[in-house]
């Protein structure tokens, strides 16, 4: 299949090739995924679609009444949209693998999901694609709904009308698996449908909606044809609630309400998890290898450094992610499933555009301000890839709380008493520097995104099922570990080499060598003078920086290994390590110390907060665009250090 | 008269879209021209929280204001 090894994205790869693809199609809110995780269950795998930014989450699927021998089916959950008319790259792709693709590169069946209770809305995409010769099944969800809200769905007149096998299926029960199953093997047996006749003699050249109306048309016969109406259901409980989440004053409460759950749960109750992860790592872990390598008569050699504090100090570091993503992951599936977000996303449109950002924007830059790896993941709750993309280059400037550590002790160490207005100031710049750049970008590269007035389809309430939950939460961990795992864990590991090694020409073997006579500290000797104009451009600070780049948590017991001193314990008194510091940069600075420590601060707070978040945005972007991030955040950084030093410099 | 002068709790039908940036997609999500609409309540951010049949759907300022409509005769559940 050459036509698609060259442009992935109009077809399917060559890996699904050979195999037999199924493809779940749909409106947003039908319940596409719950019935794809249902059927699937933990198999699947989620990831982005090669050569886009777009997630695909796929799997192996064995139907009940598949005989044993047979390959299994490849399912893919395809991107939610309203059409095969795409208004954002997430809904080309559908369009792209349904339509554009060439037919040998087309899902073999096409599972359209409609939700009963909403059918009318949608059968639009059902109508669209009857209009080709496409084997296709239609599965039906929200059965209950509907029955709730007295409407009937008959399943045969349903197939009857649109002339395709019909089930209705309840993510909830395991039997959908078998009920769609034998339906789909059944229509892959059978050659592709003839198209509907459409009504064409309504069709007016010069009327731009003449389609639309012919397929509306189709529509209301099906619905006539399938629905009984059993009365009114009355008020629902959905638009109870929606009475107050989404009323203009109660609203906004509401979701800052949310939000400060949100931010406590990637905080305060990460935090402990995180560091009993770590603890284990640095405690019983490390001394088991230790003792182990001791065994091999590798104690004390450069070899033991290598593997504990390179290799399992990685390990270690990665590792303390898995409770902070995975509670991340937890709480996005339950906002999604449970139909909140579009109700976020109703509240926060007008305030976000303001600043130019889509409404949903709001809860990863929230997550940003406590750590940026779960932040830039949360960037998934913007349904356009290009909103992901600008959402998750801002993500960076989110002053987070491992930031918060160094700017307390910098603060303290040149502010004395002034040490909170200092940090408070930072989180002020971090905003500004979140709305600054994003103006940036969206009058550079982004130039024709977000004028999309909001128009949103604001599903009923459900209660997530926590099975859903755990699968979503446990397939987004393993695909993390999969992508950031090798990123921290060499970083952190070249680190441990860089300081290990003796600089050229500097006395001491690997491994015994004193910081300052380090490949390290070289590098940052090398380094520091392009951060003279900054009025930092000495080996330490740089040094520190660059520990930085790596992991904020590890700045202040570097920068104090750099002067070897011990690390301040409390950093409101920063002792020994504060009075190094301060000659430093009263020298690099030539007595303009507040100026260069500002600039300092400002830098610290703008550059690439970590190697793990730069994994997470290899993950949720690709390559390229972590690069691209890293040389904004930098350049941003640099430039805005420069200014900060040599206006301060003035007024000073 | 615009769907944003339309007064809450009323039912409208939709006459115009044309003005709307986004008109095929409000088509095809059914804010179609003689498309019955339930304005149930005003939005922080001034939008709207419409009802199309069964389906709840909100809308900002902007398209609310684009939307030409015209009172119903039908009066909403």
């Amino acid at each position: 299949m050459t036509e698609s090894c060259h442009a992935t994205t109009r077809g399917l790869p060559a890996e699904e090739d050979g195999g037999r693809v199924v493809a779940l199609v749909g409106t947003s809110n039908v319940g596409k995924s719950t019935l794809f995780n249902s059927l699937c269950g933990a198999r699947q795998s989620i990831g982005n679609w090669p050569g886009t930014t777009v997630e695909v989450a796929r799997a192996d699927w064995r139907p009940p009444s598949s005989a044993r021998t047979d390959r299994p089916l490849r399912l893919l959950d395809l991107p939610g949209t309203a059409s095969l008319a795409p208004v954002s790259p997430d809904e080309e792709l559908t369009r792209d693998l349904l339509v554009e693709a060439p037919p040998g590169s087309r899902p073999d069946v096409v599972v359209a999901v409609v939700d009963a209770a909403h059918l009318a809305r949608s059968l639009y995409l059902v109508a669209q694609l009857r209009e080709r010769s496409q084997r296709l099944v239609v599965a039906v969800t929200m059965a209950d709904v509907a029955a709730r809200r007295g409407l009937g769905v008959d399943a045969d007149a349903l197939a009857r009308a649109v002339a395709v096998p019909v089930v209705v299926v309840d993510p909830r029960r395991r039997d959908s698996s078998s009920c769609l199953g034998g339906a789909v093997l059944e229509a892959m047996a059978r050659p592709a449908p003839a198209p509907r006749t459409r009504a064409a003699t309504d069709l007016d050249p010069d009327d731009p909606f003449a389609e639309d109306d012919e397929r509306f048309g189709w529509v209301q016969q099906v619905l006539e044809a399938a629905v009984e109406h059993r009365g009114d259901g009355g008020p629902t409980w959905t638009d109870r609630i929606d009475r107050v989440v989404t009323a203009p004053v109660l609203g906004p409460l509401v979701f800052l309400a949310v939000m400060w759950a949100v931010f406590q749960v990637t905080t305060a109750v990460a935090a402990p998890l995180q560091d009993a992860l770590d603890g284990l790592v640095s405690g019983p872990v490390t001394a088991g290898a230790s003792a182990l390598l001791g065994l091999l008569g590798l104690g004390g050699s450069a070899i033991e450094g290598f593997v504990l504090d390179g290799l399992i100090a990685g390990v270690g570091m990665l590792l303390t992610f898995v409770p902070l993503m995975a509670l991340m992951f937890g709480l996005l599936a339950v906002l999604e499933s449970s139909g909140y977000l579009a109700r976020a996303a109703v509240v926060t449109d007008r305030t976000m555009r303001a600043v130019g950002l889509p409404g949903r924007a709001f809860l990863p830059l929230v997550v940003g301000f406590g750590c940026n790896v779960p932040a830039i993941s949360a960037t998934r709750v913007l349904p356009d890839s290009r909103q992901r993309l600008l959402t998750s280059m801002l993500v960076p400037f989110t002053g987070c709380s491992a930031r918060l550590a160094v700017f307390a002790l910098v603060g303290a160490t040149f502010f004395g008493p002034n040490a909170g207005t200092v940090v408070f100031g930072m989180y002020l710049a971090s905003i500004l520097l979140v709305v600054g750049v994003g103006l940036l970008l969206r009058g550079t590269l982004w130039r024709t995104l977000g004028a999309d007035p909001l128009v949103i389809d604001l599903p009923p309430y459900h209660l997530p099922l926590p099975r859903q939950v755990a699968l979503v939460t446990w397939s987004r961990v393993r695909a993390f570990l999969h992508t950031a795992g090798g990123i921290i864990v060499v970083t952190v590991a070249a680190v441990w080499v860089l300081s290990a090694v003796p600089a050229p020409g500097a006395s001491g073997s690997v491994g015994e060598v004193p910081v300052e006579d380090s490949l390290y500290a070289a590098s940052a000797e090398t380094l520091a003078p392009v951060f003279a104009p900054a009025g930092f451009g000495d080996w330490h600070a740089t040094s520190a920086l660059m520990v930085g780049f790596v992991a904020k948590e590890a700045v202040i017991s570097s920068w104090a290994q750099t002067y070897a001193t011990e690390e301040p314990t409390d950093t409101a008194t920063p002792g020994a390590l504060g009075d190094a510091v301060q000659a430093d940069f009263a020298a690099s600075s030539g007595g303009h110390t507040t100026a260069a420590v500002l600039a300092f601060l400002v830098f610290l707070l703008a550059y690439t907060p970590c190697v793990a978040t730069l994994a997470a945005l290899r993950r949720e972007v690709g390559t390229r665009w972590m690069l691209t991030s890293v040389g904004l955040s930098l350049s941003v950084a640099w430039l805005l250090a420069v200014a900060v030093f040599q206006v301060g410099r003035l007024i000073a | 008269m615009t769907l944003h002068q339309a007064p809450v709790g009323t039912a409208v039908t939709v006459v115009d879209i044309s003005a709307h940036p986004r008109a095929q997609r409000l088509a095809e999500v059914g804010l179609r021209p003689g498309a019955l609409v339930a304005v149930l309540r005003r939005t922080s951010g001034d939008g709207r929280l419409l009802g199309l049949g069964p389906a709840r759907m909100a809308v900002d300022r902007t398209t609310a204001t684009a939307l030409l409509v015209a009172p119903a005769t039908v009066p909403t559940s």
